[in-house]
């Protein structure tokens, strides 16, 4: 049965088809002919030489033209070829990869809730972006069969000039090379897997250690915990060590595979005389030495496979969701049992807490709590236990994510910037914001002045996550991107942190004109004075949903 | 926030002369990288082998097969060892790649263990540089510098050899090597420069995948999952065809390196072919035979091979130029790591009979890269023996205080006195002080060893005393099944599996107890129990208080009645 990415890949080889055949011919060309000129260089020395001693006659009778010729051009067409092969199929790769990231981002943001928070972290990215890498390789790959197939061939056909027996050994000698290689990558397969392990288990022990500063200090335990570490780095380094010797193997199989091949070229020749011997041989090297490709391949083969059912999960559950959406009614039905319409709830220990459109709350408590918890669940970014969060009347975890979202205008703790400009950020809550709306909510969010400043105000690029700015700008920039949105509550996750007690009242006095212009509810959460008193309500997370009304 | 950090780390880029030093330093792990580029010269040596047999081979062919059978043997024999030396090559490679990496994660590691917290470097960043940064230079150590390092040398072995054989041959060799020196080297840095750009044109066709990847909780909260995805087939579109455009230059460079490598293929045939006709139209020294002229064309491609090769390792080389500017950029450690404590107080000794008064007189800590202060103008003293609780709401810097007694925050202004005697910057009360956090370092072993951790040389009649007074009997008596010793040595996996908060609060506890401090530190000691646990552990707390000077940042009004002194901080808005 072959999974959804092997339909998608089967599809992009569909419509790439042209690119990869040009690729696959070219790499043809570039296989048959090095087996070709070091064939035909070998057989015009040789029988150069024999005409040379036979004497100036025979020397002036000797077709060197051609021969001559055939080695110039079929150096050139090598080189060309390759060049011409190269571009083809990186072209290929390029196109291909770019429709099948969107359908693995499409996947990826159909999947369950929080899966898309992992995603956050930067193993599962990291492994993500190298699973589509190695599917580009693979596409870049294409053509290294049909190198060794022509490969083949040119060697065969050259090879029984020598003799048949010679170029039956040769494709013999090919044969046992994959097989023997073949075996190799099938043994060193669990070596890749070791080194995730390894990696893993590094990277565990040094998240534990790294986050427990204060107790390996006052205990003199740092010593020991760099030993801890150590001990799991070794682990990986020996690991990826195993790794690449058992790559090394299959560098001594291929080289005397050469050399082996060669020599039984030539002895197995040896009886059609010495040009014909010497073009054998050196055609039967040319021809081994063609596989190398493929051979690398073979040993990259368990990743890419380890890459591909990963993908495939990805776009399994991506499958089945759709069939789930389509199935499903789109909206669950009113719950009569449940709390009223036109507003939110959400249950915390004490009770369910009820926020009509327009009011403005904080949530808060230590930090730990479950505050930033419960904002992911109402975003439904998390899974909420049935019953927990109503929205308009119905369970949250009943109503498609895509149409609950649309009630939210959040602003996330991290910020979350995209890579690209400050216009790029800001349009992503709103995509037909103009210009006036965009400035006017940089304003609201007092980033207006900092991003005038910028080289080129709204098209300014502020790099990976928003790296060309500060912590405090980013998260004004996110504030600013949720209030670009017109979604009926506004989401703020601690929107002040790291900003001056100048700019945080700024930013509430904004905040709260905003509010009353818009007439969007706010759901804070926030431990800083100046923004809770914009809030009537209090939640307090530990105290158990004690819903004090009155300000502090 | 990985991404966030550590593209902030790559905005000061290094100059390329300091991280060709850094990577120059970090290679030598042992000058033994040179065994690798050794066993790449003898393949060259083996190649020279390799021609020779065949050439014998061929001019034996008219004496019949028994006089070409040791000049076949000499050519399994050579190929064989090609394939050895370069085993043996890539083995030693993974060797040097693989001490430079621990080396060099050794180091990390320190600096990590010693970071400031709060500080710009998040356990995310370091985490990446201790994994996937210090990955990244295992190509360059294994495979690049061992190439470079023969790629000098054995192409003139190569030419020697020839040169012995047939010097117009050998000429001919210098000859096309020229034009590739001299384009090289008139393109010089630009040559450079195109395979840098093809590297960042590829990076970045995966890199605003890898973006919209991470930001994916964003696009979703704003239904943007469907315009992303669209924008993204676009953009990788677009950028395709702007990299086939640096691609098509930068493959000309690899293209001409292979078409110097024909080129001398070629015209060494040709050459040889026409001076064993003796049809040459110009006159050299020499007179070739069969063998000789065999030898030389067999040899040719070899010139090109170290260079090949070279060429081939590239990326590694750029892929570690990357991670080098990630990794030169993060912060050295703060001190050398370990037993240095000269900023102790002399006052202050582990053993010292008499317990320590604490003042912090206006003390200011701001983390390098904030806009504010994490505490500002603290003031409050801990008399000898003393509890002080710190409260006040999140990000009011409680634990920022403890940290700074610790040496893991930085002190901008004011003073910490320790019986009147000021702790110098960037000074530590660790060695005597203990330590219980809402978060207790717990790792894979039985309890005994957990324990021990504060204290290896504990009795077990302390630890005995430690685990009743810290209230985990019960807990260990139903583990051991009856007996407290046997629920000592049942094992916890690093995640602390099998034990509650509570529980877990209570065996940090016991350790802080077991560690002899006059000094005791307590971040949120109750945080996330509820009400009963709560009020059990803190009977705990004030027996662990007993006979130390104790500081205690917390949210909780019971600790809080606990306290002989409550400083409260806040932001008075």
């Amino acid at each position: 049965m072959t999974g959804p990415l092997d339909r998608l890949l089967a599809q992009e080889r569909g419509a790439q088809r042209l690119l990869l055949a040009r690729a696959a011919l070219l790499a043809a060309v570039v296989a048959a002919a090095s087996v070709l000129l070091l064939g035909l260089s070998g057989w015009f020395i040789t029988a150069a030489a024999i005409a040379g001693l036979a004497g100036p006659a025979a020397a002036l009778a000797f077709n060197y033209m051609l021969p001559s010729a055939g080695i110039r051009l079929l150096a050139i067409l090598r080189t060309g070829a390759r060049y011409g092969e190269r571009l083809a199929s990186h072209e290929a790769a390029f196109g291909a990869l770019a429709r099948i990231r969107p359908a693995i981002f499409r996947a990826l943001a159909a999947q369950p809730a929080g899966t898309a928070l992992a995603f956050g972290t930067g193993e599962a990215t990291a492994r993500l972006i190298g699973d589509v890498d190695a599917m580009e390789m693979q596409f870049v790959r294409q053509s290294a069969p049909w190198g060794v197939a022509a490969a083949l061939i040119a060697g065969f056909g050259l090879v029984s000039l020598g003799s048949v027996a010679a170029s039956i050994a040769t494709a013999c000698c090919m044969a046992v090379l994959l097989i023997i290689a073949d075996r190799l990558a099938r043994r060193s397969a669990p070596l890749g897997q070791a080194v995730q392990y390894a990696a893993g288990a590094l990277r565990e022990t040094f998240a534990g250690l790294a986050d427990a500063a204060p107790e390996l200090q006052c205990f003199g335990l740092e010593p020991w915990a760099a030993a801890q570490v150590d001990d799991r780095s070794r682990a990986l380094a020996a690991a990826q060590r195993a790794q690449a010797e058992a790559a090394g193997w299959l560098d001594l199989l291929h080289a005397t595979a050469v050399g082996i091949a060669a020599a039984g070229a030539a002895i197995l020749s040896a009886g059609s005389g010495a040009p014909r011997a010497a073009l054998a041989a050196l055609a039967a090297a040319m021809t081994i030495d063609a596989g190398t490709p493929v051979l690398r391949a073979m040993i990259e083969r368990g990743r890419m496979r380890a890459a591909r059912d990963r993908l495939d999960d990805i776009l399994k559950t991506h499958e089945g969701a759709e069939t789930y959406l389509e199935n499903a009614s789109p909206r669950a039905l009113p719950n009569t049992a449940g709390p009223s319409r036109s507003a939110l709830h959400f249950v915390l220990p004490a009770g369910m807490c009820h926020v009509r459109r327009g009011d403005r709350v904080a949530l808060t408590g230590p930090s730990g709590i479950g505050k930033t918890t419960l904002v992911e669940k109402m975003l439904s970014l998390r899974p909420s236990a049935p019953g927990e969060i109503w929205l308009d009347g119905d369970d949250i975890g009943l109503i498609p994510a895509e149409i609950s979202r649309r009630s939210f205008a959040w602003a996330p703790q991290d910020a979350a910037l995209l890579s690209g400009t400050v216009r790029d950020n800001l349009m992503l809550a709103n995509p037909d914001a103009d210009d006036a709306t965009l400035w006017r909510a940089l304003h609201d969010a007092v980033l207006d002045d900092r991003v005038r400043a910028l080289d080129h105000g709204l098209d300014a690029w502020v790099g990976e996550n928003g790296a060309r700015l500060s912590g405090g700008e980013r998260r004004r920039l996110a504030v600013a991107r949720a209030y670009c949105s017109l979604a009926p509550w506004l989401v703020l996750d601690e929107p002040s942190e790291g900003l001056d007690r100048t700019t945080e009242r700024l930013l509430a006095v904004r905040l709260a004109q905003r509010l009353d212009t818009t007439g969007q509810g706010l759901i804070l959460v926030s431990h800083r004075p100046a923004l809770v008193a914009l809030c009537p309500r209090r939640f307090d997370l530990t105290q158990a949903g004690l819903d004090r009304r009155s300000a502090a | 926030m990985t991404a966030l950090s550590s593209s902030d780390l790559a905005s000061t880029d290094p100059t390329p002369r300091a991280r060709r030093q850094w990577l120059k330093t970090i290679a030598q792990g042992g000058r033994r990288g040179d065994a690798a580029a050794a066993w790449l010269m003898l393949d060259s040596v083996a190649a020279i082998g390799f021609a020779g047999g065949l050439a014998g081979a061929i001019v034996a062919v008219p004496a019949g097969a028994a006089a070409v059978l040791p000049w076949v043997m000499l050519v399994v024999l050579s190929g064989g060892l090609r394939g050895l030396v370069v085993m043996l090559a890539t083995r030693r490679g993974a060797r040097q790649a693989e001490n430079a990496k621990v080396t060099l994660r050794r180091r990390i590691v320190a600096s990590a263990l010693h970071r400031d917290p709060g500080a710009p470097t998040t356990t995310g960043v370091l985490m990446a540089a201790v994994v996937d940064e210090v990955d990244a230079l295992d190509g360059y150590i294994a495979r690049f510098l061992p190439a470079r390092k023969a790629g000098a040398i054995a192409p003139f072995l190569i030419l020697l050899a020839t040169a012995l054989a047939s010097p117009v041959a050998a000429g001919i060799l210098v000859v096309t090597l020229i034009p590739f020196i001299v384009a090289m080297a008139l393109a010089g840095g630009a040559a450079a420069e195109k395979s840098r750009r093809q590297f960042t044109a590829l990076a970045r066709l995966t890199g605003r995948f890898a973006d919209r990847v991470r930001a994916l909780p964003v696009v979703l909260a704003f239904g943007a999952e469907d315009r992303e995805a669209h924008a993204l087939g676009i953009a990788a579109d677009e950028l395709a065809a702007r990299t086939m455009g640096v691609l098509r230059v930068a493959f000309l460079s690899s293209g001409a390196l292979e078409f110097f490598a024909a080129l001398s293929v070629a015209l060494v045939a040709v050459y040889c072919g026409f001076n064993l006709l003796h049809l040459l139209p110009f006159p050299v020294p020499e007179q070739l035979d069969l063998g000789r002229a065999f030898f030389v064309l067999a040899l040719a491609p070899e010139f090109y091979a170290p260079m090949r090769r070279l060429a081939a390792a590239y990326h590694d080389k750029q892929a570690a130029e990357t991670a080098a500017d990630r990794l030169i950029a993060l912060p050295a450690p703060a001190s050398p790591m370990p037993a240095s404590l000269p900023a102790t107080p002399h006052a202050l000794r582990p053993d010292m009979p008499v317990l320590p008064a604490l003042a912090f007189r206006s003390v200011a800590i701001r983390y390098p890269g904030a806009e504010r202060c994490a505490v500002s103008d603290l003031m409050f003293d801990v008399p000898p023996g003393r509890i002080v609780v710190l409260t006040g709401p999140s990000g009011s810097g409680k634990t920022s205080a403890l940290h700074l007694l610790l040496g893991l925050a930085p002190l901008v202004a004011g003073d910490v006195l320790i019986d009147g005697e000021r702790l110098p910057p960037g000074g530590s009360l660790a060695p005597s002080a203990s330590w219980a956090g809402q978060h207790p370092l717990i790792i894979a072993g039985t309890i005994r060893e957990n324990l021990r951790l504060a204290c290896p040389d504990a009795t077990d009649d302390a630890i005995d005393r430690a685990v009743v007074q810290a209230g985990l009997r019960p807990m260990l008596m139903a583990r051991g099944g009856g007996r407290m010793a046997a629920g000592l040595d049942t094992r916890l996996d690093a995640r602390g599996g099998g034990l509650s908060g509570g529980e877990r609060r209570r065996l940090a506890l016991a350790r802080a107890m077991l560690k002899p401090a006059p000094i005791l530190l307590l971040d949120e000691p109750t945080a996330h129990l509820d009400a009963l646990s709560e009020i059990a552990l803190v009977t705990t707390i004030v027996a662990a208080c007993r006979g130390r000077t104790t500081l205690i940042a917390t949210h909780s009004d019971r600790l809080v009645g606990i306290a002989d002194h409550v400083v409260r901080l806040g932001d008075p808005a």
